[in-house]
């Protein structure tokens, strides 16, 4: 079990993590949040990139600076920026990185074949990545994080770059290894989770804002998500009463999907509220600081 | 392959290195092409040792002046042949006003010419060596250093010092007779500043670039191409930096071996020193200037290359862990050449700085950067700045200040946040 316990991180004066308190054991984490709002910072630590101002993360009872090697043994991790040796070819990349993780040649070769084929790169296992697309290179990124088969396999923003295919692909590749270890997905996406997390973390003002089943979380919301079909001039005025989270053309009017905390009115259908939902509503003042509505 | 071996990899997949390689033993074979016509004239020397050995006393004196006169006679036979004229010298044959009669000779007769002057220099030469050495006076050297560098208080009183060590082991020198030897002609071709001042600083410059480029390459290559996350994540982790370190010293050594060793092949191979590998290098003949060179120990040729190669690789090390310690620090290659370019400077600058009075003008020259400017100074008695210490001294002192200087870096890095 992997426990993040009291945890603060201070850059100088300013706070980028505080207070954390979080525990994983086998299954799939959601991190989700807004850019900027301490995710990487938050995985930073996990990797043992950085190092906690405050409190200790400990893996099995064990603070895992104190574990080193072992722990980072057992660590798969893809960073939101991943780079790579643009000469290389994913398999003498793969090679390297299998040597600081320490695999043995002869298993490594075996695991290169079989991630290469699984993230169905196969047939350009020998190309320079220097004229790999962007999707390509997350492909490699993902293959080099599961080189070691981890107990605790952490992905920053994995699937940017993936095309729609690629990104089921992935998902389904996420729920078959969230069954035996720790999958923590940080991300601003809100489908890269919603179909697959077993429990979603939501950071805000660098604390835990949420930390539970989709569900649950959800169900904070029920009952304020309407719907309502209405002519282009009266949105306006109805954006004015509610929170807007969704609109869709439908019949030459709108469809709006917004959150309203008084009485509904007629016209309202109450819906079921998704992640989605939840997401835009809980980042509202983060999105607007953003341009995003 | 393991991880140190990997990171060497990675330096010499550079094109850069192979270019600069390839141009700096272009440059190193230019030099002694341009220096390979007197390979022939080399030869005699090697003729001479072989016939009389190279120690010079009254037995092998007695002998050379028979072979000389010999060889005198043989010439002037020729020459009685050819223009009707004999010499008493065999330089007089190469004086200005000969020139016309120099023309009818051919290339072999010329040979034999050459080779008589050859002998006769060595032979007037000789004759002067006792009354040279005797006439050596160490203290109006340092007079001309206390005055040539300005020099008051406890550093006059140091250079005094410093003279009269060197005057005991000069003493040392004649008593042994390490100056009674044959060698090459220094006066005339200056073999020790072509092999150990021309070409040895070339191939320490040309070497430093290379061990900078690749050190700061190896460090900083997670860094440059954004892998870092990775790499430092990884179970090696933060440990990856000592297999960095071992890679760039075996890199430094590498570059060296492919420096020095071709050029030096080809030195060897052009000019024959098969019979002066056991000449001391303080052998009268070795001097080029108006002073000799004195080495602090008795030092045979051999043994003394051997030293200086030794010292190059050592230097070559040192550069390779100070490019190593800037690279740590500043996470970026061409921060790192700069730095480096910069710290070379102020190093070298720092002693020209000191007080004149102060002793620190002396213990500010115990660096790396200051030792490469002479490599055909290590080990010599030369001026002030050229103590018996400085070498050995320079490397105890380096090793320990560089070992102190990684150990902390690395122990920065290993608690060092990674962005």
């Amino acid at each position: 079990m992997l426990v993040v316990n009291h945890v603060s991180k201070n850059y100088g004066n300013f706070e980028a993590l505080k207070d954390i308190d979080l525990e994983f054991s086998s299954g799939i984490y959601g991190l989700l949040a807004p850019n900027g709002a301490g995710k990487t910072t938050l995985i930073k630590l996990l990797a043992t990139l950085i190092f906690p101002s405050k409190g200790e993360i400990l893996y099995n009872g064990t603070n895992i600076s104190t574990l080193g090697e072992s722990y980072r043994e057992i660590l798969g991790y893809l960073p939101q920026e991943f780079g790579y040796y643009k000469n290389f070819s994913p398999k003498q990349f793969l090679s390297y990185i299998g040597a600081l993780k320490g695999i043995d040649p002869e298993t490594l070769e075996q695991r290169i074949d079989r991630l290469l084929k699984l993230v169905a790169l196969d047939d350009v296992a020998t190309k320079k990545m220097k004229k790999f697309s962007g999707g390509m290179i997350q492909r490699v990124g993902i293959a080099q994080a599961m080189l070691n088969d981890p107990k605790i396999l952490i992905l920053d923003e994995p699937t940017a770059g993936l095309d729609p295919k690629e990104r089921v692909r992935f998902r389904n590749l996420l729920s078959e290894l969230g069954r035996d270890r720790i999958v923590i997905l940080s991300t601003h996406i809100v489908s890269d989770v919603e179909s697959i997390a077993n429990e979603v973390i939501m950071l805000k003002d660098q604390k835990i804002l949420y930390k539970d089943r989709i569900l649950h979380i959800c169900k904070m919301m029920e009952g304020v998500v309407y719907e309502t079909v209405i002519s282009y001039e009266q949105v306006a005025t109805l954006k004015q009463r509610v929170f807007p989270l969704s609109e869709r053309q439908e019949d030459g009017l709108l469809k709006v999907r917004f959150v309203a905390k008084g009485a509904p009115e007629p016209a309202w259908t109450a819906v079921k509220p998704n992640l989605e939902d939840v997401f835009l509503y809980v980042y509202r003042d983060e999105m607007r600081g953003e341009g995003a509505l | 392959m393991s991880l140190w071996q990997l990171e060497l990899k990675k330096a010499f997949r550079s094109p850069v290195v192979y270019v600069l390689i390839s141009l700096f033993l272009f440059l190193n074979f230019s030099l002694l092409y341009k220096h390979a016509g007197i390979r022939d004239e080399l030869k005699v020397t090697n003729e001479l040792v072989d016939k009389f050995g190279y120690q010079i006393d009254e037995k092998m004196f007695a002998k050379l002046r028979v072979y000389y006169l010999a060889k005198l006679e043989k010439m002037n036979e020729l020459t009685n042949k050819k223009i009707g004229k004999t010499y008493k010298r065999a330089n007089d044959f190469f004086a200005p006003s000969e020139y016309k009669n120099r023309e009818n000779f051919n290339k072999a007769e010329f040979h034999v010419m050459m080779e008589t002057a050859m002998i006769e220099n060595y032979y007037e030469s000789i004759s002067n060596i006792d009354d040279f050495y005797r006439k050596l006076d160490l203290s109006k050297n340092a007079l001309s250093d206390i005055r040539g560098y300005g020099l008051k208080g406890a550093a006059a009183e140091h250079t005094r010092h410093y003279y009269r060590k060197l005057g005991e082991r000069l003493d040392e020198l004649v008593q042994n007779g390490e100056h009674k030897t044959l060698f090459f002609f220094g006066m005339i071709y200056r073999m020790h500043a072509l092999l150990f001042k021309d070409l040895m600083r070339s191939m320490i410059f040309q070497t430093m670039v290379l061990v900078v480029l690749i050190t700061a390459h190896i460090v900083t290559y997670e860094f440059q191409n954004r892998t870092h996350l990775t790499a430092y994540s990884s179970k090696r982790g933060r440990r990856l930096m000592v297999d960095k370190l071992a890679a760039s010293l075996v890199a430094a050594l590498c570059v060296s071996t492919t420096i020095v060793g071709p050029s030096l092949s080809v030195y060897f191979l052009l000019f024959d020193y098969s019979g002066l590998w056991h000449v001391p290098v303080s052998s009268f003949f070795n001097r080029e200037f108006s002073f000799p060179y004195i080495s602090w120990w008795k030092l045979p040729f051999a043994a003394y290359l051997g030293l200086i190669v030794v010292v190059f690789i050592i230097c070559q090390l040192f550069f390779a862990m100070v490019a190593y310690v800037i690279s740590m620090w500043c996470k970026n290659n061409y921060v790192a050449y700069a730095l480096f370019a910069i710290g070379f400077g102020v190093a070298v600058f720092v002693p020209g700085i000191m007080p004149k009075s102060s002793l620190a003008l002396f213990w500010t020259i115990y660096t790396p950067f200051s030792l490469v400017l002479n490599p055909h100074l290590w080990f010599m008695g030369w001026n002030v700045f050229f103590p018996k210490n400085y070498v050995p001294m320079t490397i105890i002192v380096w090793i320990v200040l560089l070992t102190a200087a990684m150990a902390i870096t690395l122990l920065k890095f290993k608690k060092e946040p990674i962005h």
